[in-house]
């Protein structure tokens, strides 16, 4: 049911928009892909694997999960490639398969949370624990630089993490990824209009949420 | 317009993509209400630090990513490469083991067998 609202939705969201026109480039490459050429797919990983991994780091907040997420992403991608029609852009069907793989993994580990007999621990946040992970950038910084970052990348990461799943999404796509409103349109199959209004209560309730944290 | 109203309009006037009526009523309202600037100046900075959370894949996603589809497929896909010739296609082997089979029948067939003397 809230698949097939979501088609939709999304059909909604082309209408408004126009048909998409791949690049020569983007076209080539996935139809390779389409022909299980194994260098195309590594090449899609080379060029999406940060996004796809932030993504989903971001949304579960732990490392180990976000790696097993991650890569069951691109397996996805690899499996049902044929199923990719070129309406939209390829980078925005890859992270709306990572945004619905990251729900469906935060509502299991929200139902093993209750779970009397569920594991423990597992999809705990990390980020206090090891808050740089791996920068994307190369720059080396000084220990003070690197300690402050680390402790504003927990914090943020923890204040991410207060939200709700949706706002959750929103405020990631946006603000961590700075799609523009067209591209979290492809991948939420949201309006503009409920974008902007649930985006602008998912960030003010991030600030208050820092606000408290942070006096 | 009030606190309320002005708070409202925050998130479009930090995207550039207020009305131009709107972002001079708020721009008015923000320079008579600190209470106002000192809330907008603290999204802007929780905005502004989210763009820095940047965190790359670890160094053995590809690989790792290769190795589950690799067992999951069976061996179909991803298996170790030769060094030298590359990778050489499942179709191309059954191919010229057919081939191999049909001259090796051809010539079974038509050869005389060898080290036999016709009687005389």
């Amino acid at each position: 049911m809230e698949g097939a609202l979501r088609l939709g939705r999304l059909a909604k969201v082309r209408a408004r928009r126009g048909p998409y026109v791949m690049s020569v480039a983007e076209r080539l490459l996935i139809g390779r892909l389409k022909d299980r050429d194994e260098d195309a797919f590594g090449e899609i990983v080379r060029l999406y694997g940060d996004k796809v991994f932030n993504l989903v780091y971001r949304m579960l907040g732990s490392r180990a999960e976000a790696d097993d997420i991650a890569q069951e992403v691109f397996i996805t991608v690899f499996k049902t490639i044929d199923t990719f029609r070129g309406e939209a852009k390829f980078s925005t069907w890859l992270l709306r398969i990572a945004a619905n793989q990251s729900k469906n993994r935060l509502k299991y580990l929200a139902r093993r949370a209750t779970d009397p007999e569920g594991l423990e621990g597992g999809g705990a946040l990390d980020v206090a624990a090891a808050p740089h992970g791996l920068p994307l950038s190369g720059q080396v910084d000084g220990p003070d630089v690197l300690a402050e970052a680390a402790e504003l990348d927990g914090l943020l990461q923890r204040g991410i993490a207060a939200l709700d799943e949706e706002q959750r999404l929103l405020v990631i796509l946006r603000d961590v990824e700075e799609m523009s409103y067209e591209e979290i349109g492809e991948v939420t199959g949201l309006p503009e209009g409920t974008i902007k209004s649930r985006l602008h209560r998912a960030r003010m309730a991030l600030k208050e949420w820092l606000d408290r944290h942070t006096r | 317009m009030d606190h309320e109203q002005a708070a409202e309009l925050f998130s479009d006037f930090i995207d550039g993509t207020l009305a131009p009526r709107d972002k001079a009523a708020l721009e008015q309202h923000l320079s008579a209400c600190i209470q106002c600037r000192t809330s907008l100046e603290s999204l802007r900075r929780a905005v502004g630090s989210l763009g820095k959370l940047k965190h790359g894949a670890p160094p053995r996603f590809l690989p790792d990513i290769q190795q589950q589809i690799y067992q999951r497929s069976r061996g179909r896909f991803f298996s170790r490469r030769w060094k030298l010739f590359g990778r050489i296609p499942f179709e191309w082997v059954s191919l010229a083991t057919i081939i191999a089979m049909l001259i090796y029948y051809i010539a079974m067939l038509h050869g005389t067998p060898g080290g036999v003397k016709p009687a005389p």
